[in-house]
């Protein structure tokens, strides 16, 4: 317990300080870490969690960003007030749909919610890329860009970090309710949580719903920063991002996901800026992290210090 | 069979239950007034199980009443049931092994409080005293910070009897409670069920193979075969009746022992 201020406090100036360290290009991928870091925990509110694996959250992170983008480009709002609007905007249309989605999900487990919530996602993926008055089709949303000085990256930043980590910290303390430790008792025997007076649905639907929310935040958030949104976001190949964040950092730990996030971006940026086979990358690294440190790397560290 | 004065806790009539081509239950009747201690046994695919999850609310039945308590429950969710005072174990032990044995009865607590849907005060100390009450109850008094799954066998169905016990049910329903376990330790086992059972006033109905166990704790007992009852009564009753001893008792209350 005592190890832990003086380390969130050591992270706190760190991330509050690095703008003045790094150039306008990593302040660029520290916004990407923070959105694909918020990205990865929500995800893993359900995996590490509540032991359900979603193969469709990339809806979510989309529909996120779809909606910021919207809400931006086509409301016909003042910039300002569509700025200060987005991150409710894109939780909300998140939160919708994965009220909507999960409402059919949570009625199977394992795999067959998984192959649910897969398919949801390739209708999004097919309503992102063909409904193209309102989406742009193939072409996506570009051109998003914050208003006033929020556009320079280091403010951009500033103001991810704002929202990134009351987010966290929300969803920490979701894990360590009530409401979690029911949750992680569902990952562990769903028909004993029944008999203790739980309604196994409605439980894993509101984790769902939260999960997605946030998954929604995320999207928005990196939209922002990258100024466009394209279909691709939504496809079934993104929905892989999540999942192997969360295992390279470590499903069992809050933080876990985040740190892999952070592994995964600069380690994509890194090898992509050096060679085209960046996938190919990717995949040595997946086969190495699943065959050698099955626990993420705060599971390695951990096994280290005991 | 009523045996005291007073209304059942739990009065099944016409039960019936159909799966394809198979009547698993068929107009079964059962009447268990409070405090019993009520064995449920029969032949395999005599439909204890069937009769079992229609009784919890896993199967709804296709015709008759469950009543818990003067309520028709019949087709009830099993989570409602559980609110409404009605627990359950299951024949293979049934907890949270990757939580704490702590944290297997705070979840059970929690949820027993209502406090499902409380999403932001920490959970981690939250009913720890009477977790602990609750595993000094059953016997289980080690270190409560280890994961249930490390537990013996015998220790898990004890954690398991106290996560039943914390939803304060006044009718618990045990679901084969010895299966897997060695000879001797099944009574004991059924024992501290029985003890407790009667200590908190709780009300049980028992499915169970091993008639040693059986005849050791029973208040009466209900013989199913076929989806019917067979024959009802005090264990003397059961044990005599030329019934049932022809179609299911008669090789194994010479094998378990009973007529020793």
């Amino acid at each position: 317990m005592s190890r832990k201020v003086p380390i969130a406090l050591g992270g706190a100036l760190a991330l509050a300080a690095l703008p003045f360290a790094i150039s306008d290009f990593w302040i660029f991928i520290a916004i990407e870490v923070l959105a694909f870091a918020l990205y990865a925990v929500s995800f893993n509110v359900l995996l590490g969690y509540g032991g359900m694996l979603s193969f469709g959250h990339a809806a979510f992170f989309g529909i996120g960003a779809y909606a910021a983008a919207l809400l931006v480009k086509k409301a016909g709002m003042a910039p300002g007030l569509a700025f200060a609007l987005f991150p409710l905007a894109a939780m909300a249309a998140a939160a919708l749909v994965a009220a909507i989605i999960g409402f059919f999900s949570v009625r199977r487990s394992g795999i067959y919610f998984g192959m649910l919530t897969f398919a949801f996602q390739m209708l999004l993926y097919t309503i992102a890329l063909k409904a193209t008055g309102l989406t742009g089709g193939d072409d996506g949303i570009t051109g998003l860009k914050p208003p006033g000085a929020f556009a320079r990256p280091a403010v951009y930043y500033y103001f991810a970090l704002a929202i990134t980590v009351p987010a966290l910290y929300v969803l920490y303390r979701l894990v360590s309710s009530p409401f979690g430790t029911i949750l992680r008792a569902l990952r562990s025997n769903p028909r004993r949580v029944q008999t203790i007076g739980v309604n196994v649905r409605s439980h894993q639907l509101a984790a769902f719903v939260i999960s997605g929310a946030f998954a929604g935040l995320a999207g928005a958030l990196f939209a922002m920063s990258s100024g466009n949104v394209f279909p691709g976001w939504l496809n079934w190949t993104a929905s892989a991002t999540p999942i192997v964040m969360a295992v390279l950092g470590g499903v069992s730990t809050f933080l876990g996901p985040a740190l892999g996030a952070a592994v995964y971006v600069v380690l994509e940026v890194m090898i992509s800026g050096r060679t085209e086979y960046w996938p190919l990358a990717m995949g040595v690294i997946i086969l190495a992290l699943v065959l050698l440190m099955p626990a993420g790397l705060t599971g390695l560290a951990r096994a280290r210090r005991t | 069979m009523m045996s005291a004065a007073g209304i059942p806790i739990l009065q099944v009539t016409a039960l019936a239950k159909r799966f394809g081509g198979l009547q698993a239950l068929d107009g079964v009747e059962l009447a268990v007034a409070p405090g019993e201690f009520r064995a449920i046994i029969g032949p395999n695919g005599a439909g204890k199980s069937t009769f079992f999850n229609t009784i919890t609310g896993l199967l709804r039945p296709d015709s008759g009443r469950v009543i818990f308590e003067g309520r028709d429950v019949a087709g009830t969710a099993p989570h409602l049931l559980v609110r409404q005072g009605m627990g359950r174990t299951f024949q293979i032990t049934s907890m949270f092994p990757d939580l704490s044995v702590r944290e297997n009865l705070q979840v059970a607590l929690l949820a027993h409080a209502r406090r499902n849907w409380s999403i932001w005060p920490y959970a981690r100390q939250m009913h720890t005293e009477r977790a602990h009450e609750l595993l000094h109850l059953v016997g289980l008094p080690g270190d409560a910070g280890l994961p249930a799954g490390t537990l013996a066998h015998g220790d898990q169905k004890r954690l398991e009897l106290a996560i039943a016990l914390a939803g304060e049910p006044r009718l618990l329903l045990l679901d084969e409670p010895t299966a897997g376990m060695a000879a001797q330790e099944r009574i004991e086992s059924i024992s501290l069920v029985h003890r407790l059972a009667t200590q908190l006033g709780v009300s049980c109905v028992f499915t169970e193979h091993d008639m040693a166990v059986v005849f050791a704790v029973a208040t009466n007992i209900t013989v199913l075969h076929q989806g019917r009852v067979l024959a009802e009564g005090s264990p003397a009753q059961v044990r005599a009746n030329p019934l049932v001893q022809q179609v299911y008792l008669g090789e194994s209350i010479t094998s378990e022992g009973v007529c020793r």
